[in-house]
């Protein structure tokens, strides 16, 4: 397991925003997310150790915040929110277009490994519902064949 | 003083008492899983919800502090109602496990199902299905589906232990409690969240499946594992047992569960003291005397141990090395009758291992080491002496009292060990759990040992057989017939122990004479 | 005539989001004017006289809020100002967009809230998924603590405040004010025992104060033109100041709307929302504020869009998040939907929400897909009623409450699932699909 001088250094920056080092533990979290693409049981351990908390305890965040992978996703993670607002403007249209053109049903990952499709709550765009956050970017306004284009203009 | 009205009576408390808490001091039980005197109040199972008047909605009783003037109702309409939802809750996804699960007899669940709950079931949807029988540690299973979430066991492990193995993973209806991937619960305390769950979802693996609890006569005794004198209770095996067409009753020792001493050991034992009595059933006992390597009879034994004794005690070749678990009862009938016979050193053995922990474990591993030094002084070893009176109760060969070789051995113990082999005769004597007497713990603090069930073969408290050997060397032998006779003697003649009897040492001991506390 | 735009005047303009446009719109005077001429203590006072109640969906006055604070600082407890920016409310965007579009009054604000409550530091606690309002925020403090609105020594004097921006990751209920203190600490989000209130005993056991993104966003404009001006907008005494509205659902013009406390639905829906999305579906019902309050019939929709209005018609105002339904919306359906957030977002902690809300999202899924039972719908209720007010934290409410004004408001749709295992609307409700 190692994270190199540039991480620990983003990582001892973080620390030193707040009063204690465990309250770290969010955007350390998120740091290890985005260099490893996801959080295991190894990562979990080194984040115990840098913030002095128990294993048990960084585990307990990464399975509670839902938003934290603990395998590795597609490479465009498709997250649809299916919550009140978009229901009432096609999400689940949306959802089981997507499942036909990815041949992927909800929670699993193309064999490819290039598309990954979840459902999520409301992710407070509901004016521009139908949407979904693909990786970290907000598409809104859906139309089937807007999602289409999107989808063929990715690698 | 904040005066508060419960259910109509008025009592006053300490400012800061908690509305259970002041139930609770007057014996009245508020319904409550998650709440502990041990641990930080955690107020998540919501089971001890109660009315308070003026207040919009019912309080939870475990974190509501008493206000003065404060009424309070427990058991009206709107309580009833509160804890009859709050047990449906629980069991709506709570496995029907009762006729397989440890806890049933001595379940929350159980109990508060039948006092408050519905009995009817109107829950219909497929339960949730999580890990059962999960090995999280050398003495502990984990069944992940019998869990109410209260956790206690968290909590043990952060602020008791402080390792902080457990913790709640997932989050709402599938969260659970888990231990990290790769690590156990390995922590010298780990069985105390057996006793800490009050439903059977951690389980003690030594105890599984052994026995159902209302099968166990319970006895309120002390630990025998170290010089901290843990108090506990040992719960005797009664079930008959299939196997015999007479019905035979087990009458071993299925377990030992601590119980409360502020003084010594607050709520908690250690796993090596909770489960001593396997070391002890694991031993080899010896169960007929043992004369000159030969099977012999408790009398002509004795009549033997006699006679070497009485040569070397008047020779002044004789020695004496006592186990320090021994109970002060034995150490003193001993001293009494080896003075008889013309004296000689007593060494009491060291029994040291490891350190002192920041909780409950000391180094020491003699339950009675202080009671013994204090009746046979602190002699060394008896090098010179050529006939050596060992008495022992140790368990472990390990543990065993270096004698040298060549030296005359009359042996009277409960277990066959290095000294029993070679003596030229050996007696069996009661174990720990076999025979009542007085500990007396590193702090000074006297305490009540008794007896759990009867000892095995030929044994018999090591007492009786002193003054049989006394009366065998022609001797007259004091006239007690029981422990506390020989208790009375001791506190007449040893004045650290002036003014202890049985009573006084009830179920929590006092301090001795000239310690803390006394 | 169309009000006044206070709350989003600088939405739409180009580089809104910029330290010098701010600055030309007479950005950060609020601020001089606060750290130059007034007290923390006064600068409370002043909002209180307001009447500014909680934006985030409680509606409490936030002077009086402020005011718990301790007025003076002891070294060993620290002051600490939280802005609650966890926006995750269904039906609720509108702090999402004060955040993208004009994120310098957001911050104005919040150091104005932490002056008035002698905070050196406010950590802006945001959702995890709103990442592009993360870097807009975390330019705009740059540019702020370049300009030095922010950071040490503000405006050359003695106070300093530092802005720390604090991503969640993915919990509803990190929303909850004492649920957020312990995911800033850096556990798992669960709400806490009260008291000790956050002004006693927040985070790591300091004074704290949290509030609401749209809330503080108000402070700079009373401090401007004063807490009369504040009283003028509205409906004095108690339902004042500007509002962000965010209507979606079956309308043709979703959006967040700005408008004076007090807007009637009516117009909100029908004129600035351009009315219903479809003109042979009519209004069916409306939730007026965010998922957890008791839904509307159509024929109750005659309301104005206040605190206490509302609260008369057996609702709230909650987050303003005002969803319309129309007449091909299978209630059942949508309760279901709203049941499965709740057991999806409930942290587990309390065993009634726990396990209730699981159990109500089994039950409306089994009703919605044509297996209800009689029983189901007085069970619903019952359920319902035994979680509320038995929780640690407000989100079991949330579940209930709703559920109650469904059943109760729609209970012949509810019945004719259960007796025909058909829907009424005709809209065949996707089965499977969760």
């Amino acid at each position: 397991m190692s994270f190199d001088a540039a991480f620990q250094g983003r990582v001892d920056a973080i620390v030193a925003r707040y009063p204690q080092p465990k309250a770290a533990m969010l955007p350390v979290l998120w740091e290890v997310q985005k260099a490893k693409g996801h959080i295991d049981t190894e990562s979990e351990a080194w984040v115990a150790n840098r913030l002095g908390v128990s294993p048990a305890q960084v585990h307990g965040c990464v399975t509670f915040y839902t938003m934290y992978k603990q395998r590795p996703s597609g490479r465009h993670h498709i997250q649809v929110c299916t919550t009140l607002s978009c229901m009432l403007r096609g999400s689940d249209e949306l959802v089981a277009h997507l499942e036909k053109r990815l041949n992927v049903r909800v929670g699993e990952t193309t064999h490819d490994g290039r598309f990954s499709l979840v459902r999520v709550e409301c992710l407070g765009s509901c004016d521009t519902a139908p949407m979904f956050q693909l990786n970290d970017d907000y598409h809104e306004n859906l139309t089937l064949e807007k999602v289409d284009r999107l989808l063929e203009s990715l690698t | 003083m904040p005066k508060v009205t419960i259910d109509g009576h008025e009592m006053e408390v300490a400012p800061g008492t908690t509305i259970l808490q002041a139930c609770l001091s007057r014996g009245h039980e508020i319904p409550h899983y998650c709440y502990h005197d041990g641990l930080s109040i955690a107020g998540n199972c919501r089971m001890c919800l109660v009315d308070v008047e003026k207040q919009p909605k019912l309080v939870i009783g475990c974190y509501t502090p008493v206000a003065d003037g404060m009424v309070v109702h427990t058991e009206n309409e709107k309580v009833k109602k509160a804890r009859a939802a709050m047990m449906e809750f629980f069991l709506i996804n709570h496995p029907l496990d009762c006729p397989i699960c440890d806890q049933a007899g001595e379940c929350r669940l159980q109990e508060y199902a039948v006092e408050h709950g519905t009995g009817v079931s109107r829950y219909t949807e497929p339960k949730l299905a999580l890990a059962k029988a999960v090995d999280i540690g050398a003495h502990v299973t984990l069944d992940q589906e019998r869990c109410i979430q209260c956790s206690r066991c968290i909590r043990f492990c952060d602020e008791i232990t402080k390792t902080g193995e457990l913790g709640f993973f997932q989050r709402g209806e599938r969260s659970q409690i888990g231990i990290f991937p790769g690590k156990r619960l390995d922590n010298p305390y780990s069985g105390n969240v057996v006793d800490l769950c009050p439903v059977g979802a951690l389980t003690l693996k030594e105890f599984r499946f052994q026995t159902r609890v209302w099968y166990l006569r319970n006895t309120s005794t002390i630990c025998a594992g170290c010089a901290r004198g843990c108090n506990v209770v040992v719960g005797v095996g009664q079930q008959q047992t299939m196997m015999t067409t007479s019905g035979q009753i087990d009458d071993r020792i299925k377990r030992i569960v601590p119980r409360v001493n502020t003084e010594v050991n607050d709520w908690w034992i250690c796993d090596e003291g909770r489960l001593t009595y396997l070391r002890e059933q694991g031993s080899r006992r010896l169960v007929t005397s043992v004369v000159s390597g030969s099977a012999a009879t408790y009398d002509a034994a004795v009549a033997k141990a006699a006679e070497l004794l009485a040569a070397a005690g008047k020779a002044g070749t004789l020695g004496a090395i006592v186990s320090p678990r021994l109970v002060s009862e034995d150490v003193f009938a001993w001293k009494t009758a080896l003075d008889a016979l013309g004296g000689g050193p007593i060494h009491v053995h060291e029994l040291t291992r490891g350190e002192d922990d920041d909780l409950l474990i000391r180094a020491d591993k003699g339950a009675n080491s202080t009671g013994a030094a204090w009746i046979a002084g602190k002699g060394k070893a008896p090098v010179a002496a050529k006939t050596l009176l060992v008495l022992g109760d140790t368990l472990d060969a390990a543990d065993n009292p270096g004698v040298p070789a060549g030296t005359e051995i009359v042996y009277v113990g409960p277990f066959v060990m290095g000294a029993s082999r070679e003596a030229a005769v050996a007696i069996p004597s009661a174990s720990w759990s076999e025979a009542g007497g007085t500990f007396v713990n590193f702090q000074g603090r006297a305490q009540r040992v008794r007896r759990c069930h009867l000892p095995v073969g030929e044994a018999r408290p090591s007492w009786r057989i002193a003054l049989d050997v006394l009366a065998a060397a022609g001797a007259v032998a004091p006239a007690w017939s029981s422990e506390d006779d020989v208790l009375a003697a001791l506190a007449a003649k040893v004045p650290e122990f002036s003014g202890i009897t049985t009573e006084s040492l009830g179920l929590l001991g006092v301090p001795a004479r000239g310690t803390v506390g006394a | 005539m169309p009000a006044e735009r206070i709350l989003t005047r600088n939405v739409g303009r180009p580089d809104s989001t910029a330290l010098a446009s701010y600055e030309a719109n007479g950005g950060y005077q609020a601020l001089r004017k606060a750290v130059g001429s007034m007290t923390p203590d006064g600068l409370t006072e002043e909002v209180k006289k307001s009447g500014l109640r909680g934006r985030g969906g409680a509606g409490f006055p936030t002077g009086l809020k402020w005011s718990f604070m301790p007025k003076e600082v002891d070294p060993k407890r620290p002051h600490y100002f939280l802005i609650n920016a966890d926006e995750s409310e269904p039906g609720t965007f509108k702090d999402r967009l004060l955040m993208e579009k004009d994120p310098h009054l957001v911050l104005e604000g919040t150091l104005l809230g932490a002056y008035a409550i002698r905070a050196s530091v406010a950590y802006i606690y945001i959702r995890g998924e709103f990442v592009h309002a993360t870097q807009v925020l975390e330019r705009a403090i740059e540019e702020a603590v370049a300009k030095r609105y922010a950071g040490k020594n503000i405006l050359g004097g003695a106070w300093s405040c530092e802005l720390v921006v604090h991503r969640g990751a993915g919990a509803y209920i990190c929303g909850e004010e004492t649920a957020l203190m312990s995911s800033l600490e850096g556990d798992r989000g669960y709400p806490r025992l009260k008291p000790p209130f956050p002004a006693a005993s927040g985070v790591w056991k300091c004074p704290t104060t949290i509030n609401n993104v749209e809330t503080v966003a108000n402070v700079p404009f009373i401090v401007e033109r004063g807490a009369d001006w504040f009283q003028s907008v509205g409906k004095a005494p108690k339902n004042t100041g500007p509002k962000l509205y965010c209507l979606s659902g079956h309308v043709r013009r979703p959006g967040v709307y700005e408008a004076p406390l007090g807007l009637p639905m009516k117009e909100l829906i029908h004129e600035l929302g351009g009315g219903m999305l479809h003109a042979d579906r009519p209004l069916k019902a409306v939730i007026p504020g965010g998922s957890s309050v008791p839904v509307l019939r159509a024929d109750e929709c005659d309301v104005d869009l206040d605190f206490d209005s509302l609260m008369a018609k057996g609702t709230m105002l909650g987050s303003a998040g005002i969803m319309v339904m129309d007449a091909s919306t299978c209630m059942v359906a949508a309760m279901a939907r709203i049941a499965h957030f709740y057991y999806h977002e409930s942290c587990g902690q309390c065993t009634p929400c726990r396990e209730g809300c699981g159990w109500l999202e089994r039950i409306l899924n089994r009703i919605e897909g044509g297996k209800g039972l009689q029983q189901d719908l007085d069970l619903l209720l019952s359920i319902s009623d035994n979680i509320m007010g038995n929780t640690i934290c407000a989100l079991g409410d949330a579940a209930a409450m709703p559920t109650i004004s469904f059943v109760k408001k729609f209970r012949d749709e509810f019945q004719h699932h259960v007796d025909h295992k058909s829907c009424l609307t005709g809209t065949l409700a996707l089965q499977g699909v969760r």
